[in-house]
C-alpha cells in the first residue's frame, strides 16, 4: 500500500518538471529534416533499448528472461501507454494525432522509466538506464520539435498522475517485476510503431524552411 | 456396408470373417487372390507384421457356397509424427500466413486442426484453398505487445500430434523477394551494369512500410559475392564489374525496420558492355560461348594485359584473369 503512494510521489514530483529544458535558441530546421532526424533517433533507441532490456530482465531473473515468456496482460498493465492500435484507425491518423499520440506516449514511458531508475539495485543497470532516458528525453524533444515546427500545439504535460487514484499497487515483488516487463515490452513495440508513425509522416510532409525556437521554460 | 481398416505397420492383424463361426471353412482373397491355409486360424486371417505393400481389399467367401460373407479394406500406415509447422508476414501489415506439413508420409488420411490464440482471443485462420496446408490470418490490431499462439493438431485413424508457435507481430515478418529483376549494361561504360527491380507484389504498402534492399553480385567465374545494401529505390548501378566478364546478380528485400530478409530473388545474369573490336573476328574466336543475354559482342572477353595474341579458351582466359588479379593486388600495395 505504501509503495504505491511513494510511486505516485515520485512520478508527480519527476514528471510535473517541465518537459522541455532551459534552451533559448533558435534553429531553421525543415520539417522532413527534423522528421528525418526523430526517426533516425526511434532506431537508434529501439537498438539500446534491446541492450538495456537483455540487461535488465536477466537482473530481474527468470521466468522474465525467458524468451518464451508470454504471460497474461493484466489489467493493471493497462496504466502504461499501449502502441497497439486498429489497422484502418492507425491509417486514418491526422500528423497531429499521429505525433501527439508519440508524444503523450514518450513522456509517460520516460517517468516510468525514471522511477525505475531510481529503485534498481546495480550500478551498471542504474548508469544504463540514465543513458537511455537520456535518449528518450532527447526523443520527446525531437517530436516536441516537429509539433513546433508544423504549428501543432504541445500536448499537456506528462499526463499528471500516471494512473487513476485508487490503482491498486504492487502487492507483491513478482507483480512489480510483472509491471517492469510490461513497460519495457510497451516501450519497444512503441518505438517500432514510431519508425512505422515517422516514415508516414516523412511521406506526407514536404520539407520546409521553418524557424524553430526550444522556448525556455524556467527549470 | 464398406469397412476400412487402418492398422499400424508392424502390427499382427486379425481378420474375422464377419459373423462366421471360427470353425467355418472359409476361403479369403487379397484384391481378389486367394491368401494360402497357412495364414488362417480357423476362420480368422491373421497377418503377422504387416507391411505397407499388404494394404488392399481383403474379402472372405464361404467355402461351399462362395458367398461374398465380409470385405474389407486394409490400410496400413503410420501415427502422425510431430508436424512441422511455420508462420510467416509476406504481406505485413495485413496479416500472416501459416503453412504445414509431416516429416515423414503416413500413407493414411490425415487431417489438420489449427488454431491461432492472440492473448485471450481466439482467432480463425481462414484455410487456402491452394496451397492445400496452409492459412491465413487478417490481423485487426497493429503494434501488439501479446503474442500469437499457433497450435497444429494432426489427426488420423491411428494417433495423433502436434506442434505450437508462438511468437511477436514483429519477428515473422519477412517479405518475398523482389520481382522483375533486370540488369543491363550502360553502353560506352565497360565497368558498369545497371540493376533494377520491383517491390514484391505481395507487400500491399511500400509506402507506408518501405523496403530496404540488398543486392549481391559477383562474376560467374568467382566464388566470392560483393553486396551493396540499399535504403531506398529500386535500381542500383554496380561501377566496379571486370570488364567483359559475365556477372551473376540477385536481390532481397526487408522491411525498413523489423523483421528478417527475403529469399535471394531469382537470379539474373550480365555482361557489361564491351567495345566492338575494329578486326575482323576469327572463326575460333566466335566459338568461345558466351552466355550472355544482353550485350552482342563478336571478339571474346580480353583485359588489357593480355590483349596482344589473345588465345580463345578457358584456360588461357584464366591466366589472363589471375595475371589482372596479380597486377590489381600489386596496385593495391603500392597505393
Amino acid at each position: 500500500g505504501d509503495s504505491w503512494g511513494i510511486f505516485t510521489f515520485l512520478c508527480a514530483a519527476l514528471c510535473n518538471l517541465p518537459a522541455l529544458p532551459a534552451l533559448n535558441c533558435s534553429e531553421e530546421l525543415g520539417a522532413g529534416q527534423s522528421i528525418q532526424q526523430t526517426y533516425d533517433l526511434t532506431r537508434y533507441l529501439e537498438h539500446q533499448l534491446r541492450t538495456l532490456a537483455g540487461t535488465y530482465l536477466n537482473y530481474l531473473g527468470p521466468p522474465f528472461n525467458e524468451p518464451d515468456f508470454n504471460p497474461p496482460r493484466l489489467a493493471r498493465a493497462e496504466r502504461v501507454p499501449s502502441a497497439t492500435v486498429d489497422l484502418d484507425l492507425w491509417r486514418g491518423l491526422t500528423d497531429n494525432a499521429r505525433l501527439a499520440a508519440n508524444y503523450r506516449a514518450y513522456s509517460r514511458l520516460l517517468c516510468y522509466l525514471r522511477v525505475l531508475d531510481g529503485q534498481v539495485g546495480t550500478a551498471e543497470l542504474r548508469h544504463r538506464l540514465a543513458h537511455f532516458c537520456a535518449s528518450l528525453q532527447g526523443l520527446v524533444l525531437s517530436i516536441g520539435g516537429v509539433m513546433s515546427s508544423l504549428g501543432y500545439p504541445l500536448p499537456a504535460g506528462p499526463a499528471g498522475p500516471p494512473a487513476p487514484p485508487g490503482a491498486p499497487a504492487a502487492p507483491n515483488d513478482f507483480l512489480k517485476k510483472m509491471d517492469d516487463f510490461w513497460l519495457l515490452k510497451e516501450l519497444q513495440t512503441w518505438l517500432w510503431r514510431s519508425a512505422k508513425d515517422f516514415n508516414r509522416l516523412k511521406k506526407k510532409v514536404p520539407p520546409a524552411v521553418v524557424t524553430l525556437r526550444l522556448e525556455a521554460r524556467g527549470f | 456396408d464398406i469397412h476400412i481398416q487402418y492398422e499400424r505397420v508392424g502390427a499382427d492383424v486379425t481378420m474375422k470373417c464377419g459373423s462366421m463361426d471360427w470353425d467355418a471353412a472359409v476361403t479369403w482373397t487379397a484384391n481378389g487372390t486367394d491368401i494360402d491355409e497357412s495364414h488362417l486360424n480357423g476362420s480368422y486371417l491373421l497377418l503377422k507384421n504387416v507391411d505397407l505393400s499388404q494394404s488392399g481389399q481383403y474379402s472372405c467367401y464361404e467355402g461351399s457356397s462362395w458367398h461374398l460373407k465380409y470385405q474389407t479394406y486394409l490400410r496400413v500406415g503410420t501415427p502422425p509424427k510431430e508436424p512441422v509447422l511455420m508462420c510467416r508476414s509476406n504481406n505485413y501489415p495485413k496479416g500472416f500466413y501459416c503453412s504445414w506439413h509431416l516429416p515423414t508420409p503416413t500413407y493414411i488420411p490425415n487431417s489438420f486442426n489449427i488454431s491461432v490464440i492472440h492473448g485471450t482471443k481466439d482467432m480463425v485462420c481462414e484455410k487456402d484453398a491452394v496451397p492445400k496446408n496452409r492459412c491465413h490470418i487478417r490481423y485487426l490490431q497493429l503494434f501488439s505487445t501479446v503474442k500469437y499462439k499457433v497450435t497444429l493438431t494432426v489427426t488420423n485413424p491411428l494417433g495423433k500430434n502436434f506442434t505450437t508457435l508462438t511468437f511477436d507481430e514483429f519477428a515473422i515478418v519477412k517479405p518475398d523477394p523482389p520481382e522483375s529483376v533486370v540488369a543491363k549494361p550502360v553502353p560506352n561504360n565497360p565497368r558498369r551494369l545497371e540493376v533494377s527491380w520491383q517491390n514484391p507484389s505481395s507487400w500491399p504498402d511500400p509506402e507506408s512500410f518501405p523496403l530496404k534492399f540488398f543486392l549481391r553480385y559477383r562474376p560467374l567465374i568467382l566464388d566470392q559475392w560483393q553486396h551493396v545494401e540499399l535504403s531506398d529505390g529500386t535500381s542500383h548501378t554496380i561501377t566496379d564489374a571486370y570488364a567483359g566478364k559475365e556477372y551473376i546478380i540477385q536481390v532481397a528485400a526487408k522491411d525498413n525496420d523489423i523483421g528478417t530478409w527475403s529469399d535471394w530473388s531469382v537470379a539474373v545474369h550480365a555482361t557489361p558492355w564491351t567495345e566492338e573490336p575494329k578486326h575482323l573476328t576469327t572463326e575460333a574466336q566466335i566459338t568461345e560461348t558466351t552466355s550472355a543475354s544482353t550485350s552482342s559482342f563478336m571478339a571474346p572477353p580480353t583485359t588489357k594485359i593480355c590483349d596482344k595474341g589473345a588465345v580463345v579458351g578457358s584456360g588461357a582466359m584464366a591466366v589472363c584473369w589471375t595475371a589482372g588479379l596479380v597486377v590489381a593486388a600489386y596496385s593495391v600495395l603500392f597505393i
